[in-house]
């Protein structure tokens, strides 16, 4: 008995699986070919994650192909300002058959969870990825409260 | 008894559902000039050992795993662990042993050689 349970069990996932790669296609299809694909999202803003790791922000932007020239961090109490672009790069006597790249020039700006200290922010870029390190400010720092 | 051996047993034979990663094309640029022809690919947070590039039988296949070092509560996140392929057909005349890649800046430039057989050539009218 257990052993035909087990059979059926098998097939039901079977089914799940095919199910999901089925979802996958169309989301994928959406992601590769739709509107924000690649690492931009609408308007060619790059793509961001914002961490709190409790005395410090986190901030990891895509920027593929930018140079640390190319790009602008501005901050002022709790607001920040990432601007940057991208020079299309036809390299010289190539005819192109592909251009999904291409030049952008983008300017996002987000209002963080807390106020940071401006002058301890440390900026890296690796990989393509723009990696922000932001102190928060010490009134904004979280505290220890002791029960008395 | 024996129905909770059984199914001890049924957990095992189970098909282990592991965590994928969402595979996405990453974006390119494709350029020939008479020598070769170059493509360029965005994979950001793609590192240079989490790259495999496979030309075989006419086909290019270029692969990346980026694995994000994430830590602290998240607030938001618009990108995460992502599997870049893509793969192209490329045509017979590509110097196959003479294909070189380099990662930079998360963006992958593959340059693919002709043969020498395949690059044009000027005939001259006697």
């Amino acid at each position: 008995m257990w052993a035909r349970v087990n059979d059926i069990d098998r097939m039901f996932g079977a089914m799940d699986l095919l199910r999901s790669r089925m979802n996958r296609l169309f989301t994928d299809f959406g992601r590769s070919y739709g509107e924000g694909y690649g690492w931009q999202i609408a308007d060619g803003l790059p793509r961001t994650n914002l961490y709190d790791k409790g005395d410090e922000i986190k901030i990891m932007a895509e920027v593929p192909g930018l140079s640390k020239d190319e790009l602008d961090i501005k901050i002022q109490g709790n607001y920040l300002e990432l601007s940057g672009s991208r020079k299309s790069e036809v390299p010289e006597g190539y005819k192109f058959h592909r251009v999904e790249r291409g030049a952008l020039s983008f300017t996002r700006s987000f209002t963080l969870p807390s106020e940071v200290d401006a002058d301890k922010t440390e900026a890296s870029l690796k990989d393509g990825i723009l990696t922000l390190s932001l102190p928060k400010a010490e009134a904004a720092k979280p505290k220890q409260i002791a029960v008395k | 008894m024996n129905e909770t051996k059984e199914l001890i047993k049924r957990e095992e034979n189970l098909p282990e559902s592991s965590r994928q990663i969402p595979a996405v094309a990453p974006v390119v640029d494709i350029y020939e000039n008479d020598d070769e022809i170059l493509l360029h690919a965005d994979m950001p947070g793609v590192k240079k050992e989490d790259v495999t590039v496979n030309v075989d039988n006419g086909k290019l296949a270029i692969s990346g795993v980026r694995h994000l070092e994430a830590s602290g509560a998240t607030n938001w996140e618009e990108f995460g662990d992502v599997e870049y392929q893509r793969t192209f057909s490329v045509p017979q005349s590509i110097d196959v042993a003479k294909v070189n890649a380099e990662l930079k800046d998360g963006v992958l430039r593959l340059h693919l050689p002709k043969s020498e057989a395949a690059k044009p050539r000027q005939i001259e009218i006697h």
